[in-house]
Formats: C-alpha cells, sequence, structure tokens
C-alpha cells in the first residue's frame, strides 16, 4: 500500500499536477495579495493587543473578513483540484489499459486503492497547507493580523480536500471518468449552495426550511459544513469589543453574511465527516473489490 | 500437474455469454496456445484466469490458487493485449517498480530490472520515458514487466503483434528459453504460424467455447488431404468415389481429395487397387494449424445460422 502511495504521490509530482496547480495558486496569491493591499488601504491590527484602539479593532475585523473571503475562494480551488486528481484514478486507468499491469501483481485491490488515496491525499494535504498558511501570511504582512485559532483552521481547511478525494475515489470505482467528474462537482455544488442557503437562512433568524436544507445537503456531503467551522474556529476566538470606544455588541460574523458561519456546525459534524472518509473508502474498498478490471 | 487449470468457466455480460463452460488444464514447463476469431471469448478467459475478471460460474486454479489469491499473484506475469504502461517513468523505474510490487527490495528489484530490460533487448533504454518509447519498445518493455517478477507461470495476450520479424523471433526465443527453465507459458496469439512454432498444446475457442484442444500433432491428425498418381481409374468406380468424398477432383492421372482422417489413406488405397487402379504415388497432405483453424470456426459458424 505504501508503495502504491508513494508511486501515486510521484505521479502527481512527475505529470507536473502540482506545478500547474502551483502557478494558478500563486496568481491567485499575487491577486489576492494585491486586492488585499488596496483594500485594507494601510490600517493595521495593533499584533499583540488586536482591541487596544477602535482602529486596529475595525482594522482586524476587516482582515478577518478578507481572510475568510480568501479562503473560501482558495476551498474552491482545493476542492477542484481534490476532484480532478482523483476522478480517474481507477475508471481513467482501467480506460486507457494502465490498472491492468498492476492489478495482477500481489498486491491486494484494497491496498491498491486505499495506496492511490494516500498518495493523492499527501499531495492534497501538502497543497491546501501551503495554500492556507500563504494566505494567512499575506493577511500578516499586510494588516499584521496573527490569524486566531490558526492551526485548527488549518486542519478543517486540510479536510475539506479529503472529503472529496474520498467521494471521487468512491465514484471513480464504478462510474466513467466523465461521469464520476459531474458527479462530484455536482455535489460539490450542491453542498455549496445548500451551506449558503443555510447561512442566509440563520442570518434572517428563517431557522426552519432553508437551515434543514443546509444541514441535509452537509450530510450528504460535508465540504462547506467543515468550511463554516473553519470560519467559526477563526471569527469565535475574535476578542470582543471593550464596551467603550468599540461596542460589546459588534459581531463579526454579521460582517462576513453568507460567507460567515451563523450557523456553526457541531462536533458531532465533524465526527460525522471522519466517520463519512472512513465509509466512503470502505464502501470504494468494496465495489472495487467486486468489479471487473 | 497442471499449473493452469479452469472447470466450467463462463463469463456472461447481461445476456451475451463471452465464455461457456471452458475446461481446460495446462501442465508445468508448457507453452500453451489460445486460439480464436475476433471476439470468440481469448482475452475474457486470460483476464478471468488472471484475475482481473470475476466467473460467472466456474472455477480456476493457477499455480494452486485462485486467481485472486496473493499467494498465486506471486507467481504470475501477466502481459495484457491492450495495455498502456506509466508514460511518466523511465523504462528501468518502471521495471523496478514492478519487481518491487512483485515482492523484490529495492537494491535487488534495480538489479532484476537492468537484466529484463536486456533480455527484452532494451538495454541502453532504460533511462528514456516510458513516453518516449515506440509501440514495438513499449510491447517488449510490457514483456519485461510481465517477467520481472521471475514468475513460474506467464500469461502473455498477444506479445508480438507490435513487434517486426526479428522482435517476433526474439520473443520466441525468450518463450522457449521459459519453457526450457521450467515456466509454463500461456499465449494468446493471432499468429498462427507462431503457435505452431512453439506450442505444445493448443486450444481454439470460439464464440465463447473451446472447439478443439490438444497437441498439436494430434489435431493436425484430424482431417487430411492425399493427392494419388494413379491409372485405371474406371468412370464407375469415380462416380463412386464422388459420392463418398465430394471433394474430390480429377486431374491427368492426378486425384486429390480429402478424407476425415489420414487412417482413411489405406482404405482409399485399397479400394482402389481392388478396383483396378494402378498406384504410382501416394502423397498424404499436411494439414496447417491454419487449415484446423479455419476449418473449425467455419464449420462453427455454420452451425449457427
Amino acid at each position: 500500500m505504501w508503495l502504491m502511495a508513494l508511486f501515486t504521490f510521484r505521479e502527481a509530482w512527475r505529470k507536473k499536477v502540482a506545478f500547474i496547480a502551483g502557478a494558478l495558486t500563486l496568481a491567485f496569491l499575487i491577486l489576492y495579495g494585491i486586492g488585499l493591499h488596496f483594500i485594507s488601504g494601510g490600517s493595521m491590527v495593533h499584533t499583540a493587543n488586536p482591541t487596544a484602539s477602535a482602529a486596529s479593532y475595525y482594522a482586524m475585523m476587516q482582515a478577518i473578513t478578507l481572510f475568510v473571503l480568501g479562503i473560501y475562494l482558495a476551498s474552491f480551488l482545493v476542492a477542484g483540484l481534490a476532484i480532478l486528481a482523483a476522478v480517474g484514478s481507477i475508471a481513467g486507468e482501467i480506460e486507457n489499459g494502465s490498472l491492468y499491469t498492476l492489478a495482477v501483481r500481489p498486491l491486494s485491490r484494497r491496498d491498491l486503492l486505499l495506496g492511490k488515496f494516500l498518495g493523492l491525499a499527501a499531495m492534497l494535504v501538502l497543497y491546501a497547507a501551503i495554500f492556507f498558511l500563504a494566505l494567512a501570511g499575506l493577511v500578516y504582512w499586510q494588516t499584521g493580523l496573527v490569524i486566531p485559532g490558526m492551526l485548527p483552521a488549518l486542519g478543517l481547511f486540510i479536510l475539506i480536500p479529503l472529503v472529496l478525494l474520498a467521494v471521487t475515489m468512491l465514484g471513480t470505482t464504478r462510474l466513467s471518468t466523465l461521469g464520476n467528474g459531474v458527479l462530484a462537482f455536482a455535489l460539490y455544488a450542491i453542498a455549496v449552495v445548500g451551506g449558503m442557503m443555510e447561512q442566509i437562512g440563520a442570518l434572517m433568524e428563517n431557522t426552519t426550511a432553508t437551515i434543514y436544507t443546509g444541514v441535509v445537503t452537509s450530510l450528504i456531503l460535508p465540504a462547506d459544513a467543515i468550511y463554516r467551522r473553519l470560519v467559526a474556529t477563526v471569527v469565535d476566538l475574535m476578542p470582543a469589543g471593550n464596551g467603550q470606544d468599540i461596542p460589546h455588541f459588534v459581531n463579526p460574523q454579521s460582517m462576513l453574511g453568507p460567507f460567515g458561519s451563523q450557523s456553526t456546525p457541531s462536533d458531532w459534524m465533524l465526527l460525522y465527516t471522519l466517520v463519512y472518509i472512513v465509509i466512503l473508502l470502505a464502501a470504494a474498498v468494496y465495489v472495487f473489490n467486486r468489479r471487473d478490471v | 500437474m497442471a499449473v493452469i487449470e479452469a472447470r466450467n468457466l463462463t463469463k456472461v455480460y447481461g445476456r451475451q455469454v463471452a465464455c461457456r463452460e471452458i475446461c481446460l488444464s495446462v501442465e508445468k514447463g508448457q507453452i500453451f496456445g489460445l486460439l480464436g476469431p475476433n471476439g470468440a471469448g481469448k482475452s475474457t478467459l486470460v483476464k478471468m484466469l488472471v484475475g482481473l475478471v470475476y466467473p460467472t460460474a466456474g472455477e480456476a486454479l493457477v499455480a494452486g490458487y485462485a486467481p485472486q489469491d496473493i499467494r498465486g499473484r506471486r507467481q504470475v506475469g501477466f502481459l495484457p493485449e491492450n495495455f498502456r504502461l506509466h508514460g511518466w517513468l523511465k523504462g528501468q523505474e518502471l521495471l523496478t517498480f514492478h519487481a518491487q510490487l512483485a515482492g523484490l527490495d529495492g537494491r535487488a528489484a534495480s538489479r532484476r530490472a537492468a537484466e529484463v530490460l536486456e533480455l527484452v533487448g532494451l538495454a541502453g533504454e532504460g533511462r528514456k520515458l516510458v513516453a518516449n518509447y515506440s509501440k514495438g519498445m513499449q510491447q517488449r518493455l510490457g514483456l519485461a514487466a510481465a517477467l520481472v517478477g521471475d514468475p513460474r507461470v506467464v500469461f502473455l495476450d498477444e506479445p508480438t503483434s507490435a513487434l517486426d520479424p526479428l522482435g517476433r523471433r526474439q520473443v520466441r526465443e525468450i518463450l522457449l528459453d521459459l519453457k526450457e527453465a521450467g515456466k509454463t507459458v500461456f499465449l494468446n496469439s493471432h499468429l498462427l504460424s507462431e503457435v505452431e512454432q512453439v506450442c505444445d498444446r493448443v486450444a481454439i475457442i470460439n464464440r465463447g467455447t473451446v472447439v478443439a484442444s490438444g497437441r498439436l500433432a494430434e489435431l493436425q491428425s484430424g482431417p487430411a488431404t492425399v493427392a494419388i498418381r494413379l491409372a485405371g481409374l474406371t468412370g464407375e468406380l469415380e462416380a463412386e468415389l464422388r459420392r463418398r468424398y465430394p471433394s474430390l477432383q480429377l486431374e491427368g492421372d492426378r486425384l486429390t481429395l480429402a478424407l476425415g482422417g489420414r487412417e482413411e489413406i489405406a482404405d482409399l488405397v485399397a479400394r482402389l487397387v481392388a478396383g483396378g487402379c494402378r498406384i504410382y504415388e501416394v502423397t498424404p497432405g499436411h494439414s496447417s494449424l491454419e487449415d484446423i483453424f479455419v476449418h473449425l470456426v467455419q464449420e462453427g459458424e455454420q452451425a449457427c445460422g
């Protein structure tokens, strides 16, 4: 399995998947950095004590908002890379005949599939971590803000491509490359739209239909729920107003609107996500074990 | 001792029967040829034997294990028909990876990769990217990948389809060397002359069913032709023979006809002599594998419709 994982990681590296993704990401970061520079307009957060003054506090809120928007857009790129990297990892190799020579080796199909998953997961974790830290670094450079709850937020950001990878790996054991790609992107779109509806519902204090829609789509694909939890992790750690020149009632979540986390996924949702990945991988192994190659 | 054994192997895709109750057995150290027209079910049968395709019914044993059993797979090498190797690797790297998958550790895998590269005539090409190999070179590399784990049983599905005559000869020599080393080879090929040159036993498959199998000599002892130079053939005797042998042709003193088997030649000669003919020369016709193949396949087509 580890041999297969290393092979898959090297494949992603040699095929310049990481290079192409890296180049696009760099372009994104440059654009983002320019935007950050002009939007922040030089207003800096007092790094040691962000609530030291009203100016520092509002600069912090602005910086957090820009960081969250950056993460929102970055999650699209990371999710897209996860889907594209895995979409044909089994089906595509059967279609082009490159799986035959591997599938007859003394290697169980479980190890073959999990090896591919681990290799791709390693590439995606590395990519997502660099992307996240680059965004956080840009925000610090331009605004002086150290992102609160950086490590748990990083862990959550890394989880987003892993969920999509698990879904796509299950799809590729049964569907054609094209069919799997369409399904994975459709599920991701449903999750994003459902999550957006949930947040709008929460903002409008409509706690019934729209929120439940978001909960259901999160159960189908918990990618957006992880993003919401990430936002809550960062924003909820922000210090409150001091009640003097900064009002207590200032709520950073309301500034983020539908990109925020008014309705925050619970710890159970995080547990569900981990179980979800394991179950999908087990299902992928089950399906792959029973199909003709 | 049978190294490859299929018992009533059947594969059905929806309403289409790809293989129907196939039984065959290949002994250790044999080169076994599987023949059949396109779409006869040859590749499906090979894929069932190497564990890529699950049979709908029946069972198979390869090197004493079920095809999906990891223990058996350690002893099996496979060159698929329509395959693609990972083009982003160099030839040497690809073979080293396959050797590692087959259970060799790093250095031994690298050594073995160099050995098989030389064996298939690619020594000196190992540092090139596989994507830059010609089709023939890729086929040789595929053969090297099949052999890199030093398997006891080798399945080769059209191993020479992309090779030039020199390459084909080289593969034939490799097959004979494998046999010499006690390996068992299961060869699936369209090239009947190739099968005829190297195989100990063959099976002919048509419409998913084995229509003939056995040693080449046994198969060739089936339908035969004979040419006889004679004198004194009467019109009455000729008419009698035409009724019995519709293929009879008489040109001058030369009579040719097709028989059910070589053993009928003696009876025919006795009848001619009894009918007053003088026999000057009897030449039994050689029934090539191609003749047998065409005869059996055409017979199958006529039976079906």
